[in-house]
């Protein structure tokens, strides 16, 4: 019997606002699909362009970057800046051809960790019918 | 050994090869040629024409495999396996080879070869097998080899060479390889009438007087050039290079190279060591890692890739490293001109 | 039409008077006819300089190599380098002036108007002249081209001989100059991002095929990168050289090494380093068509570096290379820059 594909997820987390809204899921004991990789970061601000191509280089299937809300960012504007610069690289993966369900972002303050289960299920539920992602892997 | 064959049966010929995997000349869609393998049923037609990429992309690969690592951990002890990785078996054959691309071959065997023999780089040269095309007409406006001393119609490095006869090739068999590939069909060859040699002969010196440029004393200039290695001639003939390595890269004798460690999982530890193509043109060619270079501007990079072409190959070999392709001027994209700069080098001082 | 003796006459006097060290410009080749840059140092070299179709190098790509000089020299000499730009190449010195790369008074912009028409596509040249050898290419004074070759003298109409990039030109004279010659009449670009929209056209797949039949092509010699002014960076992405390997590296340290880009030229790797490169130069590529034309393979890089000029103005309203003032693009942001794509 053929075994389902699994996509892996890469999620690139604030520290301040995404990270903490997974912990919460945890603790409230909310069940959501175990194919993250969770990679915390101080600030969406502070990711840059070069994290997400090298985790599709490295096989992830997904990327998603999650931040704080627009005006509760911890460092005030990083997530200003990040909606401006990741725009432009989901612009630019959509563009060469990628899967545009493929990298997502997201905000998701400390208390949604309810919001933070729904985004991680939407994004399994897209990204199965897409199989495994091929085009920009690196084989080893 | 010499023979004819014509060229209506020459694809014959090339369907008798058919074991082995072989590489045409070909234009592809943006206009450019390249070295392309052909499918035995595709039709195998010689035409003439300098691709961007040199044999050497064939010969000397920018990606090779040295061995593959992995370490195995079983229980508490943990053994690391190294395991060697030669090029693959099976034989290939290069043909429409320019009489240039063939000399840098027999000039990359020499630096292969020697006190260390390389043993990937020869594995790969023997199972190749070069079929050169004398050029009747320069294959391209910068073409020099005459100064360098080749010729449009030189052997070295070759195993056969075809000279166009109009309706039939000249076929002059330069090695046991070559010879192989002849026996293999052999009743389409047959031998050539005394006019048919002299017509050969008469072809092959009407293209020498077609070489439009020339480098006057190039053994001049490489005993010239001994005593330059601090003029201020390369700051001025430098400042236009963008240091892309482009001249590098296209061209056939250029050979240095880096090797490197690809690591594909962490823990375990698995990986590929590989050896890939490197120019003396990036600045981090000589980074020294105590963070010191010794060739840290354009100016002392172009005057090493002259240097290393014309006088320190000259030093040891007792040969130009450079063949005369012209591909550095052609594709340069400032008009650096390798011919005009050794020009002035000859006239420096003077 | 722009005057070279103008042209010649400004970098003379500025030579004379010591004004600047050199001027950066376009000079004969020594085949006769293409443009190569030159750089002149004594009044009397003025001479030297031409302006024609086959202008097509962007000189602002040798300011990087000025401050570099600059950082070696134990006295550098402060005065200002004179350029030559074209329309296209003094976006180039705007966006360097807007990351505070250069500074103003460092430069003197002799500015050369393209007026109706522009450089020449090398391609289109040789496929027009069919095996003649060029002797000579002038602008002509309707806006065409007149190409000397094999002992005759054709006129050819612009739109056969044009850069493709000419045609999408939004700055076909220079916005940016201290002396201007030829006429700053603007030229009406009906789609400045046709081949953009081209290319978005099609589908998701076979724009995945196009580009992967492309980059396998590459092999990484870094044309690209060399030839644009905007790639100044002293250690690239791809050039991981800061981290010391000596002999007692250990293999586990060397694998942890922070390496994003493989040497070797496979597809992966390839696709990698040129996404890279496009998004550092998100809101900064003006299209100056270099990186292309400096390309040994041919391959189309200016649709995937120029998409973000397009971005930038569509999502953003923020025109790459027009404005001193304005910040650079991803160092700023708008309150309703939009984020309907964000969950």
């Amino acid at each position: 019997m053929t075994e389902e594909f699994e996509p892996r997820i890469v999620a690139f987390l604030c520290k301040w606002c995404s990270s903490a809204g997974s912990d919460l899921a945890g603790v409230s004991r909310l069940e959501y699909p175990p194919n993250v990789v969770p990679i915390q970061v101080m600030c969406s601000g502070s990711i840059s362009p070069l994290y997400i191509f090298s985790a599709f280089n490295k096989g992830a299937d997904g990327v998603l970057v999650s931040g704080c809300h627009p005006g509760d960012c911890h460092y005030t504007k990083g997530n200003y800046y990040a909606r401006r610069r990741l725009n432009l690289v989901k612009k630019l993966l959509e563009y060469i051809g990628l899967e545009p369900e493929r990298f997502q972002m997201s905000w998701v303050s400390a208390a949604e960790g309810q919001k933070y289960t729904q985004v991680i299920k939407q994004f399994v539920e897209e990204l199965k019918p897409l199989g495994p992602q091929t085009k920009l892997r690196r084989n080893g | 050994m010499h023979k004819i064959l014509n060229k209506t049966v020459f694809s014959k010929w090339v369907k008798e090869l058919r074991s082995s995997k072989i590489y045409f000349p070909r234009k592809d869609d943006s206009g450019r040629w390249n070295y392309a393998q052909i499918t035995p049923d595709e039709d195998a037609i010689l035409d003439v024409s300098q691709t961007t990429l040199p044999p050497k992309k064939i010969l000397f690969p920018q990606r090779e495999i040295f061995l593959e690592f992995s370490k195995n951990i079983e229980g508490d002890g943990e053994t690391l396996e190294v395991k060697e990785v030669m090029p693959e078996d099976g034989s290939t054959i290069i043909f429409g080879v320019r009489p240039c691309e063939g000399r840098a071959a027999w000039l990359l065997d020499k630096v292969f070869a020697g006190d260390f023999s390389d043993p990937y780089y020869w594995k790969r040269r023997n199972q190749t097998t070069l079929i050169g095309l004398a050029c009747s007409i320069p294959p391209s406006e910068n073409c020099f080899c005459l100064s360098v001393e080749g010729s449009p119609h030189s052997e070295e490095g070759l195993d056969i060479l075809l000279t166009d006869l109009g309706e039939k090739y000249y076929v002059k068999v330069l090695t046991e390889k070559g010879e192989k590939l002849v026996e293999a069909a052999k009743k389409l060859f047959s031998d050539p009438h005394p006019e048919e040699t002299k017509k050969a002969q008469a072809v092959q010196a009407e293209s020498e007087k077609r070489l439009r440029r020339h480098l006057q004393e190039a053994r001049l200039i490489s005993e010239k050039l001994k005593g330059m290695f601090h003029s201020s001639l390369w700051d001025e003939e430098s400042m236009s290079c963008i240091r892309c390595g482009i001249c590098t890269y296209l061209c056939p004798s250029c050979h240095c190279f880096d090797i490197s460690d690809e690591v594909d999982a962490v823990s375990p530890l698995r990986g590929k060591r590989v050896r890939t193509w490197d120019t003396c043109q990036f600045p981090d060619f000589t980074m020294h890692s105590s963070g010191h270079n010794p060739r840290p501007d354009k100016a002392s990079r172009l005057r090493q890739r002259l240097f290393h072409k014309f006088q320190y190959f000259v030093e040891i070999y007792n040969q130009f490293q450079c063949v005369g392709c012209g591909r550095c001027i052609s594709l340069c994209p400032v008009g650096i001109d390798i011919i005009e700069v050794l020009d002035k080098v000859r006239s420096h001082g003077s | 039409m722009a005057k070279i003796e103008e042209l010649r006459e400004e970098a003379r006097r500025l030579l004379r008077d010591g004004k600047v060290k050199y001027i950066i410009g376009y000079g004969t080749g020594r085949d006769g006819w293409r443009a190569v840059p030159i750089f002149i140092r004594q009044p009397e070299e003025a001479d030297r300089l031409i302006w024609n179709p086959t202008c097509v190098h962007n000189l602002s790509r040798f300011l990087a190599d000025e401050k570099r000089r600059q950082a070696r020299e134990k006295k550098p000499d402060r005065r200002p380098v004179g350029i030559v730009v074209k329309g296209c190449d003094s976006r180039a010195i705007v966006v360097l002036l807007q990351e505070k790369f250069i500074r103003r008074d460092d430069l003197v912009v002799l500015g050369v108007s393209c007026e109706k028409t522009g450089v020449i596509d090398e391609d289109k040249l040789t496929d027009k002249l069919k095996g003649k050898k060029p002797e000579k290419i002038e602008f002509g004074d309707q806006g065409e081209f007149i190409v000397a070759a094999g002992n005759e003298k054709i006129a050819v109409s612009a739109g056969e001989l044009l850069a493709e990039r000419c045609r999408e030109c939004r700055a076909n004279f220079p916005v940016i100059y201290d002396f201007l010659t030829g006429e700053k009449s603007p030229r009406p670009v009906e789609r400045p991002f046709g081949s953009i929209e081209r290319m978005e056209a099609l589908s998701s797949e076979e724009r995945w095929a196009f580009w992967k039949n492309e980059l396998e092509k590459c092999i990484r010699c870094y044309a690209c990168r060399s030839v644009c002014p905007m790639c100044y960076c002293d250690e690239c992405v791809v050039d991981s050289i800061s981290l010391a390997v000596t002999a007692d590296t250990t293999a586990e340290e060397k694998a942890q090494k922070i390496k994003w880009v493989q040497k070797s030229p496979e597809i992966s790797e390839n696709f990698v380093y040129h996404l890279v490169r496009a998004i550092h130069l998100g809101g900064r590529c003006i299209d100056c068509g270099e990186c292309e034309r400096a390309c040994p393979l041919e391959i189309p890089l200016r649709f995937l570096n120029k998409k973000l000029e397009k971005e930038a103005k569509e999502l953003f309203g923020y025109e790459v290379g027009f404005d001193v003032s304005q910040p650079p693009l991803i160092s700023c942001f708008r309150d309703d820059d939009p984020g309907d794509f964000i969950r």
